[in-house]
């Protein structure tokens, strides 16, 4: 009960630290961009991740700064709660417990345990890292500091230094790619080739003579279909995920700077505006992390399902 | 034809939206060191010692169940010793008691006897002494007499007088 207060007192604090940020974001610090103050009423955050380095030869975006930040406190933490197991489990080792408990619970009343022995690591690491990304991008700095132009108003950032990691379609595209190469792998080693095919185009359901016949042709086609869809999940898996969160740091930008006149109500109202969408932001943090990790353990489930009359062919 | 066209869609949305080779490569690179090191460092050893937590209380409540059964069974058993007890304690309190009344009644007639016994003597006892003192009565009283029978008469009296006044005198105190 207090570890949920904790939270919730956290979770209002930066509520409120984020709306802050958000009415300092015309101000937010820095040294002018030359060549770029005819973007400099441009407020609205560009769909892909600007470019803020170099390291041979590799272009780094503000979005891989979050990633790998991300990852360093996610496996920093989870080896502080791990390096001294102990009996009775407090602290980090008991929060670190229960998340993966619950989730292992979680999946293994959805995949079954079986499932859940093999796919645990992919799924658990999806939900976790995909949620500690969106919830630390809402962090105040991320979006605000960064070069910028002045304008009329203030500072206007044009190159943030960081940038929420699944505002970038190349984080969500790399998890989704991930996932259709895991599932591929779980699919053939669950089926093996022959069962893979025929759990794509095979006739389902006890059919004989001309119907089955018809039958045959008629899961063909369903299986095509079926193959079309499969390769459309990791774009509309990637898209799902950057569309909801690019769109909700558009939104508390949008929302900071709704007012611009009077000058005194501009600051007053990028603090007050964004509290409500900081905590919606707080919650689409969470539920997508939770649709991602959920559709894939559904798709997953799918393809290592056997149907019965399958099973008795495999038998 | 239809390929180029799609092959161009995709070109220009990837490029719009910034998505390239290298930066995909590098966060699946991130997203796999990310899953891998969590998986190896923070999943398994924290699997196992809830594994290891589930056998523990699964021993623990099996080792309950055994030693609940266990307890019953001793208790049934200390049960079972506990009403033989009683029952035994009852029939040795039976014994005792019956022992006791045989012992009370023997005690009494044997007090009965030797109060009957003592009773008898007493009587014995009595009667020697009534016939002691009539014994000695009649002497006394032939001894009397014989004395008033001399003092009335003023004559000594012989021992043939004496025999006959005795005689007499035992005749009267039969009658």
């Amino acid at each position: 009960m207090s570890l949920m207060k904790s939270i919730v007192a956290g979770w209002l604090l930066l509520a409120a630290a984020g709306a802050l940020q958000g009415a300092d974001a015309g101000h937010a610090a820095v040294a002018p961009v030359s060549g770029q103050s005819e973007h400099a009423e441009h407020h609205a955050l560009t769909p892909d991740a600007v470019e803020v380095g170099n390291f041979l030869g590799l272009r780094i975006t503000n979005s891989m700064i979050v990633t790998w930040c991300v990852a360093a406190v996610m496996i920093v933490f989870a080896q502080m709660a791990t390096r001294k197991m102990r009996e009775v489990p407090e602290g980090a080792q008991n929060f670190w417990e229960w998340l993966v408990e619950s989730l292992h619970e979680f999946l293994e009343g959805i995949i079954g345990s079986e499932l859940v022995k093999k796919t645990f690591w992919f799924f658990a690491s999806i939900f976790i890292f995909i949620l500690f990304c969106n919830w630390l991008s809402l962090i105040p700095g991320v979006g605000t500091i960064g070069w910028g132009v002045p304008t009329d108003t203030g500072v206007q950032v044009q190159q943030p230094l960081l940038r929420g990691a699944n505002a970038d379609l190349n984080m969500t595209l790399a998890m989704a790619m991930v996932f259709f190469v895991c599932w591929t792998i779980w699919a053939l080693q669950v089926n093996g080739p022959g069962g893979f095919i025929l759990h794509l185009f095979g006739p389902k359901g006890e059919t004989t003579g001309a119907l089955k016949l018809l039958m045959i042709l008629v899961f063909i086609a369903v299986g095509v279909l079926e193959v079309v869809s499969i390769l459309f999940r990791p774009v509309s898996l990637s898209f799902r995920l950057y569309g909801n969160i690019f769109a909700g740091e558009n939104m508390l930008e949008a929302m900071a700077s709704l007012i611009q006149e009077p000058a005194w109500l501009k600051y007053a109202a990028g603090v007050v505006i964004p509290i409500p969408f900081y905590f919606l932001e707080v919650l689409v943090g969470i539920v997508q992390a939770l649709v991602f990790m959920l559709l894939t353990s559904v798709f997953t489930l799918l393809i290592c399902t056997h149907e019965e009359g399958h099973e008795e062919g495999h038998h | 034809m239809d390929c180029i066209f799609f092959a161009s869609i995709i070109g220009d949305t990837a490029k719009q939206f910034g998505v390239d080779w290298p930066h995909f490569i590098s966060q699946v690179i991130s997203f796999g060191i990310v899953a891998f090191l969590l998986h190896r460092f923070a999943y398994k050893p924290v699997l196992k010692v809830l594994e290891e937590r589930r056998q523990r209380i699964a021993e623990g409540l099996a080792n309950a169940e055994r030693i609940k059964a266990e307890l019953a069974k001793t208790e049934a058993a200390r049960q079972e010793a506990l009403n033989q007890a009683n029952a035994q304690a009852n029939r040795l309190i039976e014994e005792a008691r019956a022992a006791a009344e045989r012992f009370r009644e023997q005690k009494n007639q044997e007090t009965i006897a030797q109060v009957n016994q003592l009773i008898a003597k007493a009587k014995e006892a009595n009667e020697a002494e009534l016939a002691r003192m009539k014994s000695e009565l009649r002497r006394e009283m032939v001894r009397l007499v014989a004395e008033t029978t001399a003092k009335v008469t003023g004559k000594i009296l012989t021992v043939e007088d004496h025999r006959r006044l005795a005689e007499e005198t035992n005749r009267e105190l039969a009658a």
